[in-house]
């Protein structure tokens, strides 16, 4: 196990491990959970940030909640899970580096370009003098300028830096890249996109459309972040269809009670068919 | 088990937690309470002073609520000597703002500049993290009155009511029974010293024990902020029926015993 | 002889006009006719400048870095007041330093909060004022008593082009150089835009 060589900040064990990287990893865990879906359709690609949103306690000032999704220019878009203060930190170094990049030649940076700036800052962060590595991983998502292919990127804090189709950070990360890598389809349009996302989402977020937050880049506009509405009744549309898939498979064994079933669903609202639901790993954390 | 990792600076345990700013968190808990309340025209701060000796002189420092800046104020739960570094920054910050911009920094960056500075002592220069949190009162005209909280992670959120500091899940449950959000500032005033009176260990109050801060708008429209006199506060426990019964007697007269127990 | 180079400057009921002029000049040569001396620094400020050539640019890009900046970083914009803050900290600072830029501006903006427009002089000395209407240059000779007896707070923007309609006429006139006309920006509640603006009527001196 590990006896010592985790003490000083970042230095290699016997057997080849960095420990204060692997157990950053783990801060990354305990994070929330952010999704990040591609949508390659010819015509028009997109590409979608999905988070789960803790939900506000009842005295927390609605008006002022730090959002795990932020733009680091106007073309590129980062959702993070980790340590909030750490993301803070990174995001405005980021920030900094895209005016900068501007300043000096003249051009917006490119998604890969900031991406790899994004993980160089973390990959010193392992390597430095007194530091411990930043507890957070990313996702960087956009359009390179005058381009209308979308990027997705991810970073860790070791500083390895990935391109995807669609990928997933933070709390029960693995089960909700399992049901992307079962569920994600080249060339989906903007609305499959979208529904992708919070599918996936809902794999973790139990509590529906009120702890979800979407955010869409297009090529040459800004970040559109989805109403609230709008991501309750795609969560009710889901709900209904997997409750309908769910009556015809029970039917199909043999109960007759399929029409009266699906009505019934169908009347409620998203919450009670929610409730249902058997909660899975990692739900009902209470928000601190 | 867990003795490995929290011994110099900070860095993180197995699970991904850093329990040196957790042990900070834990110093806080043992502090005097400070609570705030955003009402419709102002916000109110109040906080527990823990008066250690009676030979200590009470009016001319102020221990846990100070200035920041000309739209904000803030109270402290936690070491004393940390905060006033982190004060003085944070006037220093707002000023340089003002210098640049000529215009008072909004409420929020102020906040965010503080904590940037407080994550940096939790990740890099083998130091110990700031052992304080904070309670944040102002105005901009962004966001009109605006109430913060940070702690010593250099996490920082928004709040209607809030508190830390000992006994602040109480001071936290008694707020959400009784806070409304269409208050106006007097009745905000009201619910504090309640809130203080029931979760400090003394009975019965006084301008000794509390400190009383305030922004609000005058009649004019511009925006003030107050520390509040001892003969305030005492006025205002007075006329709610909290204060300390040796008031009224001559100060002479020693009191009743009752009081000279509570502190301790 | 960047005295020679045009800034206008102009304020309404709810609008702020810059005209620039079009040519870059170097000595008594003009080497470009559609020179934009303008850069929008966020959605309700613009800036114009004159003055010795690259430190204009060169000043102007990292102002706007600056304020693009604060805006990425804060969610929110710098109101045209502290933008007007910021440049002329900028420039007095600069002023103290080894080299000092050579830029006079002027910032024209529209304040969302106050609802109304703004406008400030600002020179290469670091002086500021906000002003109603303004110019830089030879201009202020020919153009500042033109507005002085025509410019009224609460002029719509038609009224607003036909008094820069006298202006620019009357520079034509007067220059002794031909300036290229002017490219011409409004700041209103919505944003900045350009203005379309017809340069090629001839003006004859009396």
């Amino acid at each position: 196990m590990a006896s010592g060589y985790d003490r000083a900040l970042s230095v290699f064990s016997p057997d080849g491990h960095v420990f204060q990287v692997e157990y950053a990893l783990e801060a990354v865990k305990r994070g929330t959970c952010a999704v990040a879906v591609k949508g390659t359709d010819p015509e028009s690609q997109v590409v979608v940030l999905g988070c789960e949103k803790r939900s506000a306690l009842k005295l927390q000032d609605t008006r002022i909640t730090p959002s795990k999704i932020s733009m680091v220019d106007t073309h590129v878009c980062l959702a993070f899970a980790g340590l909030n203060a750490d993301a803070r930190i990174l995001v405005d170094k980021a920030r900094l580096e895209a005016q900068s990049h501007r300043l000096t030649v003249e051009d917006p940076v490119s998604v890969e370009y900031i991406t790899k700036y994004v993980a160089g800052v973390q990959q010193r962060y392992t390597q430095s003098g007194g530091v411990r590595p930043f507890g957070i991983s990313t996702l960087i998502v956009g359009f390179d300028p005058g381009s209308k292919e979308a990027r997705l990127y991810q970073t860790e804090p070791s500083g390895i830096y990935s391109a995807w189709k669609a990928n997933a950070i933070g709390r029960s990360s693995k089960t909700v890249r399992e049901f992307l890598e079962r569920n994600h389809k080249d060339s989906m349009t903007r609305d499959e996109t979208i529904e992708l996302t919070i599918k996936s989402l809902l794999e973790v977020v139990q509590t529906g459309a009120k702890n979800i937050e979407i955010a869409i880049m297009a090529p040459g506009k800004t970040v559109e972040m989805l109403p609230g509405e709008d991501i309750e009744k795609i969560v009710e549309k889901i709900n209904s269809e997997k409750d309908a898939q769910a009556e015809a498979s029970a039917s199909r064994r043999g109960g007759q009670r399929a029409a009266a079933g699906d009505a019934a669903a169908s009347a409620q609202g998203p919450e009670q068919v929610l409730a249902q639901r058997p909660a899975g790993e990692g739900s009902g954390a209470p928000p601190e | 088990m867990s003795r490995r990792y929290d011994s110099r600076t900070t860095i993180f345990s197995p699970e991904g937690r850093l329990y040196q700013v957790e042990y900070a968190l834990e110093a806080i808990s043992h502090a005097g309470t400070a609570l705030g309340i955003l009402a419709t025209d102002g916000i109110v701060l109040a906080a527990e002073r823990k008066v250690t000796s009676k030979l200590l002189e009470q009016d001319t420092s102020a221990e846990k609520l100070y200035i920041l800046n000309d739209n904000m104020i803030t109270a402290v739960a936690g070491m004393t000597a940390d905060a006033n570094i982190l004060i003085n920054y944070a006037r220093q910050a707002a000023q340089r703002y003002l210098l640049t911009y000529n215009a008072d920094i909004p409420c929020e960056q102020l906040v965010r500049r503080l904590c940037d500075l407080k994550q940096g002592y939790t990740q890099h220069g083998g130091l110990r993290p700031f052992g304080v949190s904070f309670i944040y009162a102002g105005w901009d005209n962004q966001r009109q009155f605006q109430l913060y909280q940070s702690n010593p992670s250099g996490n920082y959120t928004g709040w209607k009511a809030t508190s830390v500091g000992a006994n602040n899940a109480s001071a936290q449950s008694l707020l959400k029974q009784d806070y409304n959000e269409e208050c106006n500032l007097k009745q905000a005033c009201e619910l504090a010293v309640k809130v203080l009176s029931k979760t400090m260990d003394s009975t019965k109050l006084s301008s000794e024990k509390i400190e009383f801060a305030t922004v609000g708008r005058t009649e004019k429209g511009t925006i003030y902020h107050h520390l509040w006199s001892p003969d305030e506060i005492d006025a205002l426990l007075k006329e709610h029926g909290l204060a300390k019964q040796d008031e009224e007697p001559e100060p002479s007269s020693g009191g009743d015993p009752a009081a000279g127990v509570a502190v301790h | 002889m960047y005295v020679m180079e045009v800034l206008l400057g102009i304020t309404g009921k709810d609008f702020t006009i810059i005209a620039a002029s079009k040519a870059a000049m170097r000595g008594a040569s003009i080497l470009k006719v559609n020179d934009d001396k303008t850069r929008p620094l966020n959605k309700h400020t613009l800036m114009a400048y004159s003055g010795e050539a690259g430190d204009t640019v060169q000043f102007a890009e990292y102002v706007q870095a600056n304020v693009q900046l604060y805006s990425m970083r804060n969610s929110t914009d710098l109101t045209p007041y502290e933008t007007a803050s910021f440049v002329r900290s900028e420039l007095a600072k600069s002023l103290r330093s080894r080299s000092p830029y050579t830029v006079n501006l002027l910032l024209g903006g529209y304040d969302p909060i106050k609802d109304q427009p703004q406008l400030y002089w600002i020179d290469y000395l670091a002086s500021c004022a906000n002003v109603p209407y303004a110019a830089h240059g030879y201009a202020q000779y020919y153009c500042l008593s033109i507005l002085d007896k025509h410019h009224h707070p609460d002029i719509s923007f038609e009224q607003g082009m036909k008094i820069l309609r006298m202006c620019t006429d009357e520079l034509k006139r007067r220059l002794p150089i031909d300036f290229k006309g002017v490219i011409v920006k409004v700041v209103t509640k919505d944003g900045v835009r350009e203005e379309p603006y017809e340069d090629d009527k001839q003006v004859l001196a009396p």
